[in-house]
């Protein structure tokens, strides 16, 4: 009997904990992440971004990507969106099953989903060779993701025609020359 | 008294530069290919212009036939430092029309540093970048790795092509016959590409799980990169991306493979293992080890990783990527920054020392540093002995040679102007309050064409700093011969009689 209310207790301490500890988990900036790294290892934390690149699905269950968190995330370039600097990104690695239903990953033609991912920081991961990254337990879609169109620019291709068109006669003027 | 070039002479400039950017203007067909099949058609356009510019100017040029194609010496290095400008110019228009750059000296920075294999980059929102455009980011590393002029010569050599031969910095002649050694760089390369683009596109698609198209862009790009010692990357993240032990060791095998002599391929096809008692292997062996321990030894005392797995990884790939000179790296360039010590000495000192001589690799090169260190013994032995002996100092490159003053002389005076080109960017760097640490290491980075960086090279770095990177990246490439015979010819245009 007393085993079992101590199992019990026990059962009910954990889960507070873990209640705490995913309240605790406060949004932390990427520029932040990428300075002081150190300050976060281990923590349990929430990164707000873009999913960009690629969603790596590995044999062991794990998918990996990356997550920026700079200007483009909410503004992308294609749609008028100011430049902003290089990119800020930190990897995240997560069980397959949390990106399966995600948007496509960022990049060309492509606004990745903006996204909440949880998880614990890992710096210097030991058990990685040192790897950073944010091992994640919970992926929240906050916009999801969307393709983005670039018009061709007319004047670049009619100047592009105009340019080989003048190449091509040079190159026969020049052919006729020396034949001549 | 200087002699004013004639109109003969300008005519032969004129008519080989034609030809190899006619060459530059058929590489810029493939990059239109993959962005017609990527579907990236706005991109396919700027390409369209980049080669129509490449092609007219390349016609242009050669319309008049000179009378003689025989190139003097003057002629080879002017090609070859006016090609090395040209090249970047107009193959910074695709990147200028992508909308990735905040000014125009920024494309031309980053089309510099592709085509100089350096790696530094200026562009905004990689990420999103066409993959069309990101290939040929790569593609720049790929033409300057191999040496675009190797390239015209491998179809059209002529009178006089040695000279823009050792214009590109290259002094390993494998073949009697400068056509037959560019068509030996191109078989090596060739080799490399097909073993690398199928290991890395293997590991990322079996390993990481990439899609099959996605496999292949990171494994051309990677290839490229690591192969010609460049250090662009597909992504902002550079190799850090992939997040596999796997990956990295692919990546530095080829990293490895380009920072070799094409001299020291030949002779391991060749089955000639004696080479491996080259003054110039034990030289880079050597100085590989000596970074390497300085390196580990700093990180270990700042506690910069507390598992032996994550210092020696970590620490292992960016020494190499360090002396290799490719600038790839898995750590943040925040990070990299706070190295401090003995990790920051034995990085910036495996940047500086570089990779072998005629490879795709820049710095001051091991054969350099090999013979400068047999001249220093050799002098401080002389000290040593009673005046009047004489000592003769033997080096094994390739069999025995004799150290001679003129080859000291030779040696000591390009180290030296690498030190100095060194010490232009750190002192450039210092008259913007930039910390000396950041400061000398950017600048080493620039000159000895790594592209490792503490976060320096930036779109809101001042303009005098970007085109003195821009400078470093030129000079360090081509061993500055071509550069000082560029200007002297732009003077005597201007002065000669």
């Amino acid at each position: 009997m007393m085993r079992r209310r101590l199992t019990f207790l026990l059962t009910i301490t954990v889960a507070m904990l873990a209640a705490t500890s995913a309240q605790a988990a406060s949004d932390v900036g990427v520029d932040e992440l990428l300075s002081d790294g150190a300050a976060f290892a281990g923590q349990t934390i929430s990164v707000v971004g873009e999913l960009i690149g690629d969603y790596g699905r590995r044999s062991d269950g794990s998918a990996w990507t990356q997550l920026n968190g700079d200007p483009y995330a909410s503004a992308p370039l294609l749609e008028s969106g100011a430049l902003g600097g290089s990119n800020a990104g930190i990897g995240i690695s997560a069980p397959a099953d949390l990106i399966a239903d995600l948007d496509p990953p960022g990049g060309y033609h492509q606004r990745g989903p903006l996204v909440r991912v949880s998880g614990i920081w890992e710096y210097h991961d030991a058990d990685r060779g040192g790897e950073t990254y944010l091992d994640a337990v919970s992926i929240e879609v906050l916009e999801p993701g969307r393709a983005i169109e670039e018009e061709v620019n007319p004047v670049v291709a009619s100047l592009g025609a105009l340019f080989l068109v003048t190449a091509l006669w040079l190159a026969l003027r020049g052919r006729k020359r020396l034949l001549d | 008294m200087l002699i004013r070039p004639n109109r003969g002479d300008l005519r032969l400039i004129g008519y080989n530069l034609g030809r190899i950017l006619g060459v530059v203007a058929a590489a810029g067909l493939v990059p239109l290919t993959w962005a017609l099949v990527a579907g990236e058609f706005a991109p396919a356009a700027s390409f369209l212009l980049m080669i129509g510019i490449f092609g007219t100017l390349a016609f242009a040029l050669r319309q008049r036939a000179p009378q003689s194609n025989r190139l003097e010496w003057s002629h080879g290095m002017v090609i070859v430092g006016l090609t090395w400008l040209i090249v970047p110019a107009i193959g910074a228009v695709p990147l200028v029309l992508s909308g990735h750059y905040g000014s125009f000296i920024d494309p031309f920075f980053d089309a510099m540093s592709g085509l100089t294999t350096t790696g530094l980059a200026l562009i905004q929102d990689l990420d999103h970048l066409a993959t069309s455009l990101n290939f040929w980011r790569h593609l720049l590393h790929f033409l300057g790795g191999q040496g675009i002029v190797i390239a015209v010569l491998s179809l059209f050599a002529g009178g006089g092509a040695m000279t823009l031969y050792y214009g590109e910095a290259r002094d390993d002649q494998i073949f009697p016959s400068v056509r037959s050694t560019a068509r030996f760089i191109w078989l090596v390369s060739a080799v490399h590409a097909a073993f690398g683009i199928f290991a890395l596109g293997a590991v990322g698609y079996f390993v990481l799980g990439f899609r099959p198209f996605r496999a292949i862009f990171h494994a051309v790009t990677i290839f490229m990169a690591a192969f010609d010692t460049g250090g662009f990357a597909p992504q902002s993240s550079s190799i850090g991306y992939y997040h596999s032990a796997v990956f990295e060791a692919v990546t530095a095998v080829l990293m490895v493979a380009g920072a070799l002599s094409f001299g020291l391929h030949f002779a391991l096809w060749r089955g000639r293992h004696k080479v491996l008692r080259n003054l110039e292997i034990r030289t880079i062996l050597a100085t590989f080890l000596g970074t390497l321990l300085l390196t580990l030894a700093g990180l270990a005392g700042a506690g910069a990783f507390e598992s032996l797995s994550g210092l020696s990884r970590q620490g292992f790939f960016q020494v190499l990527s360090a002396h290799t000179g490719t600038g790839f790296a898995t750590v943040p360039s925040l990070e990299l920054a706070s190295w401090g010590g003995l990790a920051f000495g034995g990085m910036a000192i495996a940047m500086a020392l570089g990779g072998m001589g005629s490879s795709t690799a820049g710095g001051v090169k091991s054969l350099r540093i090999g013979l400068t260190i047999k001249a220093l013994s050799s002098q401080v032995r002389q000290v040593l002995l009673p005046e009047g002996a004489v000592i003769s100092t033997r080096y094994w490159q390739n069999g025995w040679k004799q150290l001679n003053p003129d080859l000291i002389q030779a040696v000591m005076g390009v180290s030296l102007l690498y030190v100095a080109l060194y010490l232009l960017g750190t002192g450039v760097g210092l008259m913007y309050h930039l910390p000396l640490q950041s400061a000398l290491f950017e600048s080493v980075s620039a000159g000895a064409n790594v592209g490792l960086s503490v976060g320096i090279t930036d779109p809101s770095m001042p303009l005098v700093l970007k085109l003195t990177y821009i400078f470093q990246m030129w000079a360090g490439r081509l061993e500055f011969v071509a550069i000082f015979s560029l200007f002297g010819f732009l003077f005597s245009l201007v002065r000669g009689k």
